[in-house]
């Protein structure tokens, strides 16, 4: 079960700057990934104050917040694609500069993040061929990755002729046959509409179980941040001098595998999803 | 930082200026030689100072740019009202759709031998060939314009209870005049070409029939002054057309 | 549906009567004298004299057949080599934004130069033969292509470049499969611009550098008066530019496909 990887940690508004231990009784080995003291300033604002916490290999940890907290700038920052003005994020204890074929991304555009001009298959095979895989074994290895998000009898189409849904998940595809140790989504679901969504959830809950995938998922969709997640960061935006962007953690301990049904009918899920609307509402605590 | 500013204004300059020393340094090794076939940019630009004192230069690039107003003129003025007409009735731009296809192909330069023989050698012939090939692009992009006037203002006239004439008049045409003037600076960049064209082919008159002239009396440095000087007086003229069709399309609320 | 179907071809049949209708004007204009003969062939003479120049009314002839062979070949061979200079330039200048920031004002520059401009210049340096011509027209088309295929690689969609950030492509894994592919619609539109431009300076090149061609074919038979051969010569080029244009577009069609739903 993922909730037995959790770590076990505070609840309450943390004071700037201050880490996360990476406590619980069998962890004495550095963490899968340690985001330390991350500050990112662009433009001579700072985005981000600095931000301290740890993930888990397998976890599912959720970020959210209102816009302009740094929610994205975070996940770039923690992929490569963005340098962090202080402070460092270390993934199996190596700093993350650059990006890295093992640590796959998901745009929320996803439109814009497809080659128009390969097929479905050929999005996909561009990981593999960026890889470095050879051309007999990327057939198959396609072919699994697409049955996986149930896009086989889409594989010799063009993006323009997807669905967002589809198109969405072509992207996963692609992201998936990087093998990656680590999966950063950007809000990939914020642009489709409600029954797309709510499957796609479902479709990525069992994706990542499957896959034993480590997730850092930002959403501003409060209640698929707990429906998904093993763990929900909140984040403030201009928190102000001296305090934390990081403004909440909460573990999310309901049982697996989640369903759209029953699990929103949860007592812990409707605790939780109060407790979080109401720490969003009244912005910092 | 003015330090950066400055960089940034003489940046353009760096790669022509060191294509021009190159060129001035290979030319005079060429006259070395004994090759009169080219001439150092510095004669160019000597004979380029005499050109433009004694006059020749203002004739010559007043007779280019004056004949290729005129046939704009005339091809514009051709084009745009059938534009229009074509834009505005269905009907009409299905029926004309074959005899545009078959007649816009011919390249305006199979032209000049006609426009020759029907009226020598002058303003006239010259005039006719812009028209010509200044015609269908302005045809064809103002039928489009037109075509794709936001449908909802169309809807809104019909509700208004427009008359055809008012809504001609009140709603398609302003709403074309951006991409009109974008029409209209495509229509200056080809009368300027096609002017010249003409002028080396076979107009003894203007910028480019000066431009053959020079070479043909084995004065390379003015051949290339006047090679430069079209190249300056197109360069102005379609940058003065940018700015102002950029300046309409802002004032007129629509992206540039 | 077939009204629909039906209706459409109705309209084709009524364009194509507007056309006839323009014939029949020109057959009575000229037939009848309201444009004298020697501006205003008459559609039979223009009709016969296309015949006997393409060699298909079986009484010799066939110098157009001939004429159009060689323009046609400058006009193909120069876009030809044009069309491969402006891509690989192109794509050396695009692909890295230094080169393109201290290059690119330069480029500006040319791009509104006449082509045929260049000729005299070329006349000065090859003197009066077919590879002067030739040059002019790889010259002169050359550069909406590298202009097209400049553009083309400067604007590759930033999601994209930062995709292939994360797969960690190499640099030339990026050119060939991101920059060259979404370059290609700006780089077929240029070659479009491209094939015009190469008629037109073959044409003009013909006629001042007395090369055999139908430019010259076309000045000769003005200069004689022969009103016929000269109209002849010009639905010959007015045919080339069709077919020319159409098969570009044809292959631009199936090469970018993949922007159709």
């Amino acid at each position: 079960m993922i909730a037995a990887h959790v770590p076990n940690l505070a609840r309450s508004a943390l004071p700037a700057g201050a880490a996360l231990p990476g406590s619980g009784p069998a962890r004495h080995a550095a963490p899968f990934l340690r985001f330390d003291g991350v500050t990112i300033r662009l433009g001579g604002r700072e985005i981000l104050s600095p931000t301290s916490f740890d993930v888990a290999r397998g976890e599912f940890v959720c970020i959210v917040g209102p816009s302009g907290c740094g929610k994205t700038t975070l996940l770039r920052a923690a992929s490569g694609l963005v340098t962090a003005s202080a402070g460092e994020v270390r993934r199996n204890g190596v700093k993350m500069l650059e990006p890295s074929r093992e640590v796959a991304f998901v745009f929320q555009d996803y439109g814009r993040a497809l080659l128009p001009w390969r097929t479905v298959e050929g999005n996909v095979s561009l990981a593999l061929e960026a890889g470095g895989v050879p051309a007999a074994e990327r057939a198959p290895r396609i072919a699994d990755v697409l049955a996986k998000v149930g896009l086989a009898k889409h594989a010799h189409k063009f993006p323009v002729q997807l669905s967002g849904g589809m198109q969405q998940r072509a992207q996963i595809a692609r992201c998936l046959a990087q093998k990656p140790e680590l999966m950063m989504m950007d809000e990939p679901f914020g642009a489709l509409d409600a029954l797309t969504r709510q499957s796609l959830q479902d479709e990525l809950a069992r994706l990542v179980r499957e896959d034993g995938l480590t997730v850092l998922f930002v959403t501003h969709d409060l209640e698929e941040a707990i429906y998904l997640g093993d763990r929900v960061i909140a984040l403030q935006a201009n928190p102000g001098p001296g305090r934390p962007s990081l403004a909440r953690m909460i573990d999310v301990k309901i049982p697996r595998p989640r369903d759209q049904l029953t699990t929103k009918e949860h007592p812990d899920y409707l605790r939780l999803r109060r407790e979080l609307f109401a720490f969003i509402e009244h912005g910092h605590d | 930082m003015t330090e950066n500013r400055l960089v940034r204004g003489l940046r353009p300059w760096v790669f022509p200026a060191l294509l021009i020393g190159a060129f001035e340094w290979y030319a005079r090794r060429a006259a070395a030689l004994g090759s009169d076939a080219l001439a150092p940019p510095s004669a160019a630009a000597r004979a380029f100072a005499g050109a433009a004192l004694d006059g020749s230069l203002w004739q010559a690039t007043g007779f280019t740019l004056g004949t290729a107003a005129l046939g704009l003129l005339l091809g514009a003025v051709l084009g745009i009202a059938l534009g229009l007409v074509l834009g505005l009735s269905r009907r009409a731009a299905r029926l004309g759709s074959v005899t545009i296809e078959v007649l816009r192909p011919v390249p305006s330069v199979a032209l000049i031998p006609l426009a020759m023989l029907g009226f020598g050698f002058g303003v006239r012939m010259e005039l006719a060939i812009v028209a010509f090939a200044t015609f269908w692009p302005l045809l064809v992009l103002v039928q489009a314009a037109v075509q794709q006037v936001e449908p909802r203002l169309l809807e809104v006239s019909r509700v208004l209870g427009l008359s055809a004439r008012e809504r001609a008049f009140k709603i398609v045409l302003p709403a074309i005049v951006p991409r009109l003037f974008v029409a209209l600076r495509l229509g200056v960049a080809v009368a300027l070409v096609v002017a010249v064209t003409v002028e080396i082919a076979a107009n003894p008159n203007g910028m480019g029939y000066a431009m053959m002239i020079a070479q043909q009396s084995f004065d390379p440095a003015l051949m290339l002054a006047w090679l430069g000087w079209i190249g300056v007086v197109g360069f102005a003229i379609n940058a003065a057309m940018l700015g102002l069709q950029r300046g309409v399309s802002r004032r007129m609320g629509a992206a540039p | 549906m077939n009204g629909h179907a039906e209706r459409r071809g109705l309209e084709r049949l009524g364009a194509l009567g507007v056309l006839l209708a323009l014939v029949a004007l020109w057959w009575v204009a000229s037939n009848a004298g309201w444009v004298s003969r020697v501006f205003l062939p008459t559609p039979q003479a223009t009709f016969a004299s296309l015949l006997e120049g393409l060699n298909l009314s079986g009484e010799g002839g066939g110098e157009l057949l001939a004429f159009t062979g060689a323009t046609v070949g400058r006009m193909v061979q120069g876009w030809l080599l044009a069309s491969l200079a402006g891509v690989l330039l192109g794509a050396a200048i695009g692909v890295s934004p230094v080169v393109r920031a201290w290059v690119q004002p330069t480029l500006e520059f040319v791009r509104p130069l006449p082509a045929s401009a260049l000729l005299p210049l070329a006349i000065s340096i090859f003197g009066l033969n077919p590879g002067m011509v030739l040059f002019v027209v790889a010259f002169g088309a050359m550069w909406p292509v590298l202009l097209a295929t400049v553009h083309g690689f400067a604007a590759v969609e930033p999601r994209l470049a930062e995709v292939a950030r994360c797969l960690q492509m190499s640099r030339a894994a990026y050119v060939w499969k991101m920059g060259l592919p979404n370059a290609m619609p700006d780089i077929l539109a240029g070659m479009r611009l491209a094939l015009t431009i190469a008629l037109i300076v073959a044409v003009v090149g013909e006629m001042i550098a007395s090369q055999s061609g139908l430019g010259q074919a076309i000045l000769l038979a003005a200069r004689a008066f022969r009103a016929s051969e000269l109209f002849a010569g010009i639905v010959l080029l007015g045919l080339i530019g069709f077919a020319s244009n159409a098969l570009l577009a044809l292959a631009e069609r199936r090469l970018l496909r993949w922007q159709q739903p």
